[in-house]
């Protein structure tokens, strides 16, 4: 059953911008209202991502200025912050407005400025994302994202042998499938050697095995299903899920388990009345080649353990059993923080349509997207269907 | 609650308190890893919660844990954030059956014996060190 449909969609290219966040947001939101075919006075609420702006650029309170700036002010403005699954997050609450009753349509999206570009260089860009680790607990020891998540990794690699070969395949795919996407940050093929070969960001990532820093912003037009039939080109919402787990990471009952994946994934599942099997493709948060190796096992794709052979064995390529990350991922389309979870969106909603030209997944009409935020301590689990 | 233990009460604020973060701070300046055990599950931690973060209980005893344990998972951290300097090792260490993560002075292996030497400081937040 529906919960609600995606009806508009529209996302800027990721990668260095020199625009301010309310021009960058427009460049998503205005295209999504075009494509949904909606103006003010049709969309009824704001529901937006931003993650760092606050610390970064000395810009909060988001919600009305970026309102104003497309020609939505007087509407209801929520602005989101739940680390790398921001935008997700406000996605999830959008959905729930349309399908409880508050709203018929909402504009939901995010915007995030990253790259040091156009922004602070990355030391201070590393510290202002851990911001996100415990700030008593994890932060002290010098710890970093991709530290975290090479924490996870080696110990994965420890208790499956999971190989650093296994990872670079992860990345050498999504490389090769961002080629065949004109909004992906970086459009340019790789090979295991080059990322073998590329240096050492923390172990056991080297610097092509991390997703870059980005600018970019994505945002989606959410109609309840009452109003969706009304629109030209609508795609249902079937299932969401939305978890939790232990801060900080030390205290998590497994490393390599990724708990609230888990746990959104089968709230999810149930919502939408499938399983594994039955998703077609998949978007999902990998910040770093370990991190997308560990998801495709908490998403029930693969076994425990299974995640790196299946990568080797081209089993998550674009023709693969199950394509993951057809849009080149976080890895190569790109990391705008705040605007990653709906970019997840944005290529669910296109894919099922069948308008994304050569990384189109043939007969994709069940996606399912992945967003994690933090150190694994935030994952929404969204699905995603043709309608019928 | 069990028995209170003096090594602990010297850091504690009163005996209705509980493990603060100022006094966790405090006894790890002096080399004391202060930690809780949570009465109804078991669980052992090494960050001071108002309940355990496992089953929610509030009856969470403070406890010192010990000063050498095993590493858990570690990484080499080549791209330090701003106030580090790369590379430098970060570690999850096992004490006792409490986890903590910490820095580690030299680069290990999983399984390692490591013991505490000392303590980092930035932004005045003192943060372990093993080696
Ligand atoms: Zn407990």
């Amino acid at each position: 059953m529906p919960r609600a449909s995606v009806v508009g969609a529209g996302m800027t290219e990721f990668g260095p911008h020199d625009k301010t966040l309310s021009e960058l947001f427009a460049e998503a939101a205005l295209p999504a209202m075009a494509d949904a075919g909606v103006e003010r006075g049709d969309v009824d609420a704001l529901f937006v991502g931003n993650t760092l702006g606050g610390t970064t650029e000395n810009d909060t309170h988001l919600g009305p200025k970026l309102a104003s700036h497309v020609g939505l002010a007087g509407v209801p403005t929520q602005r989101f912050e739940d680390a790398c699954a921001t935008s997700s997050n406000a996605f999830k609450h959008a959905v729930r407005a349309v399908e409880s009753g508050p709203h018929d349509v909402v504009l939901v999206g995010g915007v995030e400025r990253c790259t040091p570009e156009t922004g602070l260089d990355t030391p201070e860009m590393t510290k202002a994302f851990v911001s996100a680790a415990d700030r008593q607990y994890e932060q002290p020891a010098g710890i970093t994202f991709p530290g975290v998540f090479g924490l996870l990794t080696k110990r994965h690699m420890h208790e499956y042998g999971t190989t650093e070969e296994q990872l670079a395949r992860v990345a050498v795919k999504n490389h090769a499938n961002g080629t065949l996407n004109p909004r992906a940050h970086f459009g340019k093929e790789t090979d295991v050697e080059s990322v073998l070969d590329s240096p050492l960001v923390a172990d056991p990532f080297r610097l092509m095995d991390c997703c870059p820093f980005s600018d970019g912003a994505s945002a989606v037009v959410v109609a309840s299903e009452a109003f969706a039939d009304s629109f030209d080109a609508p795609v249902d919402v079937t299932g969401i899920g939305h978890a939790t787990d232990i801060v900080p990471i030390a205290d998590k009952e497994r490393l390599t388990a990724t708990h609230s994946a888990r746990e959104a994934a089968s709230q999810a599942y149930e919502e939408a009345e499938i399983g594994a099997d039955d998703v077609d493709f998949c978007e999902l948060h990998d910040c770093f080649t370990g991190a997308e190796v560990l998801a495709t096992e908490a998403l029930g794709f693969f076994a425990d353990g299974e995640g790196g052979p299946a990568a080797e064995a081209g089993r998550t390529e674009l023709d693969g059993e199950i394509p993951i990350n057809p849009s080149g991922g976080l890895k190569a389309k790109g990391h705008p923080i705040g605007a990653t979870g709906t970019a997840q969106i944005v290529e669910l909603t296109e894919q099922i349509r069948g308008e994304v030209g050569s990384r189109q997944v043939p007969e994709a009409t069940t996606g399912l997207a992945h967003n994690l935020g933090g150190d694994t301590a935030t994952t929404l689990v969204t699905v995603m269907e043709a309608r019928t | 609650m069990s028995e209170s233990d003096p090594a602990v009460d010297r850091f504690l604020e009163g005996s209705d308190a509980g493990l603060t973060h100022t006094a966790w701070k405090r006894a790890l300046r002096e080399d004391v890893l202060l930690g809780e055990a949570c009465a109804d599950c078991g669980h052992r931690s090494g960050a001071p919660r108002a309940a355990c973060v496992r089953c929610g209980s509030r009856e969470l005893e403070p406890i010192a844990l010990p000063t050498s344990g095993e590493v858990i998972t570690e990484t080499t951290i080549a791209v330090p954030p701003e106030g580090f300097d790369g590379p430098h090792t970060v570690a999850i260490v096992e004490l006792d059956a409490a986890r903590i993560m910490a820095g580690v002075e030299e680069s290990v292996d999983i399984g390692d014996s490591v013991e505490l030497v000392g303590v980092l400081e930035r932004d005045d937040e003192p943060g372990p060190l093993f080696g």
